[in-house]
């Protein structure tokens, strides 16, 4: 029998149902985790089976190990579950869903309350192994080779982390062409070399992932559910806005200095986008306001992420960003982060909110307020956008952004409904109940 | 600066076509080369359906071009005509009669390819990049379905500028793939969405992703009723999900496998992850084929699921691969798919169509 790694390290969630050995006298406390449940099927990281029900991908941690529960992943063989058939294989999605969501309601309780040591075992856990899980997934993306434009989810009934952008293979190799063939190969560069080092920031943030990003990470996976809004960051979670202010901007210096490198054309130039309806595809990181300026950004509700400022010249400076109109920002599918600083947004994908999971997950379209298109993204009092004014400005971002941030942060009173004031003024949320806008600043307690 | 990094690099290890053929890994499975390959990376490759006599294969390549082959029984491919549009062509298909050739390109438009007359007109328009372009036979009716960068499924009756029928994604399409009455469209933002096409197309329902990164390409395979059951999902990570649509139980018969990785048993060194380019089911067997960025081609059993094979590596990525209509022959493109960004772009690199005889391989493997 193998040894098993997390006993030793006294975190094995299998305790005695473990199929590896545990040697007395090892960690004595690794049989303590193996209360956090469910049974140990194999999931689809062949590697160990998930202690708890949730969707194998929270046990990414133990995707690469050596410890290998039965069902091995040789190439020649078999791949999964094959070791046994009978029991539930490749991550009862199911069931994870159903636990996350109880979990929902025991984490928003303690967003609100001074986070007290009386949490329930399990939850803990379960944040855990997410982080586990991101930790993990980041080194291993990191490592790899992989592309590294895509997306990233750490479960699968949650919402893409925000902060990565899926740019295709073939979308950057179309924006090559165009680039080339208007012989502006340096412009082309240079985007790609901001895209990648604001990957490369997010990255690391979440590879060395502190508390505040934490804070932040979890507010917004857990309350977004099965919603795959597409990574605001900070929208407009109805709990998260505040306090998780630092998670933008917290640890992101590093990508501050990707503002200067941002040229953008304030007016037509969506870089080399052939027609008005503009093709290529950076929009999303690179973006910050850019498009602001350009106003033909309000038209573009069907395209494709316009790029910004993969164009010419420009020497917008960062003080330009100006987040005052708020119709600037209606591009339908542009998503943009609003803080250069901070980590980029991806694609906000606005008008497409309710794509998944429907269920509450109206957040995302109620957050937006007319999620139509245009989504005015940051006209709404309730957008997110707040969070990212105090980290920007923290971490010497532009500052203009900051200047919003009082009004777009919280929710004025008068905006609430008489429900939603009820929820915030109780002790806790109600299941069901839980309001989907930022609360008012004067009922804050942190 | 090498922006993305160094692992094994592709274009750098290939040698050059002119030099020496000792070490020329180009053609390591040694499969029958397609004569007069495109000039550029291959991005999508499509066999005659069997309504028309013989095996005839279509090919859209980056250099703006779609060419047509007949393959004989021997091997021997003979170049048959070829198309133009004024982008990269990034998705081809046929009709149902094997009349038509339909066409998707970076020009966002579609066209529709008479062979018989060698005639390509437009039939569809949208403001972004077409990205999939597939034929839909309904009894009550036929449409071509294309699905674009800008966020929209568009069904075109050929004879008519504007659509049928317009559907909003919740981003942009990536790949999609329909087999009579089911749908399957992957779009950015790993979402995916099944439409069922009885009567006219709509939305059936929207899947939550189970894979973590992004979605690459997606194929639908049968049950052994002939009728479409689900899908096999690839992403960007060296992984493809198989997917049933109703399931009866759904946490056991729903899975993912990882592929097209490096080391694949020894998990102490950091793994290369490649990209899945294209997944493609034998229409008789019912196994799956996949290609990678890593220039490997991969049989699968998913029912057993177990790996058939996997090929020897290849100079460059796979970029697109497929069946033809009794799966006796397997093509696939080898070809730079842009996975290292265009620092490991060579133009003069030679781009191949390799077939091969694919009738014993993909043969599945008894259950034990």
């Amino acid at each position: 029998m193998t040894i098993c790694h997390f006993f030793l390290q006294g975190r094995c969630r299998f305790g005695e149902r473990c199929w590896n050995e545990h040697p007395r006298g090892g960690s004595g406390g690794g049989g303590g985790g193996g209360g956090g449940g469910g049974r140990p099927p194999p999931q689809q990281y062949p590697a160990a089976p998930s202690g708890c029900s949730r969707g194998g991908w929270s046990n990414s941690s133990q995707r690469y190990s050596n410890v290998i529960q039965p069902s091995n992943f040789s190439k020649s063989t078999t791949w999964g579950g094959s070791r046994d058939p009978g029991k539930t294989s490749f991550g009862s999605f199911d069931s994870g869903a159903s636990s996350s969501g109880s979990r929902n309601v025991g984490f928003s309780q303690n967003r609100f309350s001074s986070l007290n040591s009386n949490q329930v075992d399990g939850q803990k856990d379960e944040e855990d192994k997410l982080i586990e899980g991101i930790v993990k997934d980041m080194e291993v993306w990191e490592s790899s080779g992989q592309w590294m434009f895509s997306v990233y989810s750490p479960v699968k009934e949650k919402p893409n982390i925000s902060g990565f952008t899926d740019i295709s293979p073939e979308e950057l190799r179309l924006e090559y062409s165009n680039y080339i063939s208007s012989n502006n190969l340096q412009s082309y560069l240079n985007s790609i070399q901001q895209l990648v080092n604001l990957w490369k920031s997010r990255l690391l943030e979440l590879k060395n992932i502190n508390s505040a990003t934490k804070g932040a990470l979890f507010s917004k996976l857990k309350n977004e559910g099965g919603q795959v809004v597409p990574t605001f960051g900070f929208q407009s979670q109805p709990t998260s806005t505040f306090g998780s202010a630092a998670f933008p901007g917290s640890s992101n210096n590093s990508s501050s200095s990707s503002v200067q490198n941002f040229s953008f054309k304030p007016t037509s130039g969506f870089g080399a986008a052939p027609s008005g309806s503009s093709t290529s595809v950076f929009g999303s990181p690179a973006s910050p306001a850019l498009t602001a300026a350009s106003s033909s950004g309000s038209t573009m509700t069907s395209s494709a992420p316009t790029s910004f400022g993969f164009g010419e010249s420009s020497t917008v400076s960062a003080a330009s960003f100006s987040f005052k109109s708020p119709e600037v920002f209606s591009f339908g599918s542009a998503g943009f982060s609003g803080f250069p600083a901070s980590s980029p947004l991806s694609t906000a994908g606005a008008t497409s909110t309710p794509a998944f999971g429907g269920g509450g997950g109206a957040t995302g379209g109620g957050g937006f307020g007319p999620s139509g298109s245009g989504a005015n993204l940051f006209g709404l009092p309730t957008s997110g956008f707040g969070p990212g004014g105090p980290s920007s400005s923290s971490s010497s971002g532009p500052p203009s952004g900051a200047g919003n941030t009082a009004e777009n942060l919280f929710t004025p009173k008068n905006e609430l409904t008489a429900e939603e004031l009820k929820q915030f003024v109780a002790k806790k949320f109600t299941l069901g109940k839980v309001p989907l806008k930022p609360p008012p600043e004067g009922l804050l307690s942190v | 600066m090498s922006l993305f990094g160094t692992t094994s690099g592709f274009g750098t290890t290939g040698t050059s076509m002119f030099g020496s053929t000792t070490t020329d890994n180009h053609n390591p499975m040694k499969d029958i080369e397609v004569t007069s390959s495109p000039d550029d990376s291959i991005g999508c490759l499509s066999f005659s359906p069997p309504t028309l006599p013989g095996n005839f294969l279509i090919a859209g390549s980056w250099a703006n071009d779609v060419r047509c082959w007949e393959v004989q029984d021997n091997g021997q491919t003979i170049p048959k005509a070829q198309q133009m549009h004024t982008g990269p062509v990034l998705d081809v298909c046929w009709s149902d009669d094997g009349s038509k050739v339909f066409t998707a390109s970076c020009d966002k438009t579609a066209k529709m390819w008479d062979l018989n007359s060698n005639q390509a007109i437009q039939i569809a328009q949208h403001d972004a990049p077409v990205k999939t372009v597939h034929w839909i036979k309904a009894p009550n009716y036929s449409c071509v379905m294309t699905g674009s960068w800008d966020k929209t499924l568009k069904f075109w009756d050929t004879r008519s500028p504007s659509p049928m029928m317009t559907l909003q994604l919740p981003e942009r399409c990536y790949c999609a793939d329909v087999v009579y009455p089911m749908a399957a469209v992957a779009t950015a933002e790993r979402g995916l969405i099944v439409y069922q096409l009885e009567n006219q197309p709509s939305e059936f329902r929207r899947i939550e992703s189970p894979l973590k990164h992004q979605h690459r390409c997606v194929a639908i395979f049968k049950d052994k009723q002939n009728k479409p059951t689900g899908f096999a999902l690839g992403s960007i990570e060296g992984r493809v999900a198989i997917h049933y649509i109703n399931p009866p139980n759904p946490a056991k018969d729903n899975f993912t496998f990882k592929c097209h990785r490096s080391n694949g048993t020894n998990t102490s060194a950091p793994q290369d992850i490649y990209a899945v380019n294209g997944i493609a089911f034998h229409p008789v067997h019912g196994t799956l084929a996949t290609v990678g960025s890593d220039g490997r081609f991969s049989f699968w059993d998913k029912d057993a699921r177990t790996k058939l094979k996997t090929s020897e590596q290849l100079d460059q990525p796979i970029s697109a691969c497929c069946f033809n209509h009794n799966g006796n022959i397997f093509a696939y493109a080898s070809s730079y798919d842009w996975s290292k960004g265009h620092e490991f772009y060579n133009p003069q690199k030679k781009n191949y169509i390799f077939l091969r005889n694919a009738a014993e391989e993909l043969k599945p493997r008894n259950k034990k």
